[in-house]
């Protein structure tokens, strides 16, 4: 990845969940996009403030199904494959393709896939691990949020993005502070 | 989102709003129209059998949804959590629909021998011999004698409407009670319905098992299952929260459960949903599976009898509405928090019911045993069952507009109110 240079966004302190929450919903509905919350504990309001109910925010349910659906499949395509052909076994006359008996394991692998999809769906579609965040360069973020601090930003390359204007849109919310962040 | 600033206050008149009134109006006139189609279809049948083949199919959908009705009203007890408030006065007021389903109960206990095999054969030997019942049949209605036999029948159906009565009971009067106390005394009130709700659900099992092998298994005395009763639980379970959240759902267009209903609530409701049609899924597989792999002549017929000579099918439809339907359309957490979509699962859910009630208890019967055939008397499944949940919705209805449709005095009555964006 080529080294990013200039600034990655304009951050905005808070000391309570609910002034977080109120900030990031007018932003959004001021029409930004590329924005994160950052609290010490999840506080869902503020993923809903941000437009997690858009369709385009659904990547992890889709990853779930996703996943569910082939580990099912897989499973199923498995038990077919060894009783047909791999280790044909004829049961009680029930003839070697017996489906119901496949039922259970097929469902288990559904689930069991589904679960680890979301797991881990969630994981890369975060970027996480991350080894590096540009916000750590932040004094005050370092600091407080995973104490008690509660961090707004809006990222530079958002379309709408301008030093001037987001910094005032920002400082309308009654900030504690906001900060410049570097790449 | 726009409620984010918006603050919430608990309207004054709590009571249930008038247009239950309406509601119950209308189901009097689907009572009255389904009457008239199964009193007109006898002319046709001429089978007053019909008419009591399906009048058992609906006693077990009325029974479904009051005992639904009750056993998830000690789960919420027990469990505790905002939605169980918010769908406790419903739930109530279906519980206290047990005296009409008692009455429904008495004609199938009277006509006891025009519907179940062992009742009519008395001699089961002689029975054998004049060639009315095979070999399985008469052996299994003699050995099962000291428990399958009229008076029994009557004695137990008597007990489990006493024992449930005794529950609906309490736990009704206490809740009254509460509502008139004050919040301070909210521990002893809840430490007093979770000892009663809590083998209150015990009770509640075997009783229903009893009450499930004495009307629906025991069509067949042949056979047996041990999951049966847990099927009936689950599927009771399934009904009752799909019409509850219907109720809930409906109510919520007036006053005061608009106050009250939230998004995160009704995603709560959706999701126990989705998880009674699967444990419903899972009982109804299990069971077959078993079957399925034990292959016993004396259990697989039961089977038999619902899968070949047309009923193949019906199963089969049975499984798209209870199971295929739902799950996909609740995997959706648009479809959840959607009101009307969820109202349309829910109708789903209790049209399946149906279904499969029908699918239990038809097949059973000689006449249709493995053998789908259109006759007039086939309609009575679907005129004598409808004009009984009518009747029965008139009474719910009534017992629901009886009460405050919200219950006061409960800690979670002040989390509801909050926004609907808690701020942590």
């Amino acid at each position: 990845m080529p080294v990013q240079e200039g600034i990655y966004g304009l951050l905005a302190e808070f000391d309570t969940p609910t002034e977080l929450v109120i900030a990031a919903q007018a932003s959004y509905q001021a029409g930004y996009r590329r924005m994160d919350c950052y609290t010490p504990y999840p506080v869902e309001e503020a993923a809903e403030a941000m437009g997690f109910d858009e369709p385009a925010e659904k990547g992890v349910s889709r990853v779930c199904l996703l996943g569910g659906i082939l580990g099912g499949l897989a499973m199923f395509t498995l038990e077919s494959w060894i009783s047909i052909w791999a280790y044909p076994l004829n049961i009680a006359g029930r003839g070697k393709w017996s489906w119901p008996a496949f039922v259970v394991p097929a469902y288990e692998w559904t689930i069991l896939w589904a679960g680890l999809s979301a797991g881990f769906g969630m994981l890369a579609l975060n970027r996480l691990p991350a080894p590096y965040h540009p916000l750590f360069n932040a004094p005050n973020f370092r600091n407080g949020a995973t104490s008690d601090k509660f961090f707004l930003c809006l990222e530079a390359h958002d379309p709408k993005f301008s030093i001037a204007e987001t910094r005032a849109l920002l400082e309308s919310f009654n900030p504690v502070s906001v900060v410049e962040v570097e790449h | 989102m726009e409620e984010i600033h918006h603050s919430r206050t608990l309207p004054a008149d709590l009571s249930a709003p008038a247009a239950v009134l309406q509601w119950r109006t209308r189901a009097a006139g689907v009572t009255a129209v389904f009457a008239i189609l199964a009193v007109l279809d006898l002319l046709l049948s001429h089978s007053f059998d019909a008419i009591l083949h399906g009048w058992l199919m609906g006693l077990i959908l009325c029974l479904s949804l009051t005992l639904g009705g009750l056993a998830l009203l000690m789960v919420q007890w027990v469990s505790g959590g905002k939605w169980g408030l918010l769908i406790r006065r419903p739930l109530e007021a279906m519980s206290r629909t047990l005296p009409i389903v008692f009455l429904m109960f008495l004609p199938i206990a009277i006509f006891i021998k025009r519907i179940y095999i062992w009742a009519r054969i008395t001699h089961p030997e002689q029975a054998l011999h004049n060639g009315l019942i095979d070999a399985m049949q008469a052996h299994a209605i003699a050995y099962k004698r000291p428990y399958l036999n009229i008076e029994g029948f009557w004695i137990r159906g008597i007990i489990y409407f006493l024992i449930f009565g005794i529950f609906t009971y309490f736990l009704n009067k206490w809740s009254l009670q509460r509502d008139t106390d004050t919040a301070h005394n909210n521990w002893y009130w809840q430490k007093k319905f979770e000892n009663l709700s809590g083998p209150g659900l015990v009770v509640y099992s075997l009783v229903l098992t009893g009450m499930c092998v004495d009307w629906v298994m025991s069509l067949d005395p042949t056979w047996f299952s041990s999951m049966f009763g847990f099927m009936f639980i689950v599927a009771q379970g399934y009904a009752g929260l799909a019409f509850v959240i219907l109720v809930v759902l409906a109510l919520s267009q007036y006053s005061p459960m608009d106050a009250v209903l939230r998004k995160t609530e009704q995603h709560d409701l959706g999701k126990l949903c989705f998880a009674f049609v699967m444990l419903n899924i899972y009982m109804a597989f299990s069971q077959y599976l078993i079957i399925w792999s034990g292959n016993l002549p004396n259990e697989i017929r039961w089977y038999m009898d619902r899968i070949t000579g047309g009923w193949g099918p019906i199963a089969g439809l049975d499984f798209l509405f209870h199971w295929v339907l739902p799950f996909f359309l609740l995997l959706s957490r648009d479809i959840k928090r959607n009101k009307t979509k969820l109202a349309r699962v829910c109708v789903i859910m209790l049209f399946a019911r149906c279904w499969d009630t029908w699918w239990l208890i038809a097949p059973a019967f000689p006449s249709e045993r493995a053998n789908l055939h259109f006759t007039w008397g086939m309609l009575e499944y679907i005129f004598v069952p409808g004009a009984m949940i009518g009747l029965w919705l008139i009474y719910f209805f009534t017992t629901l507009r009886s009460r405050n449709v919200v219950a006061q005095n409960d800690p979670h009555l002040v989390e509801l109110m909050e926004s609907q964006h808690a701020h942590a």
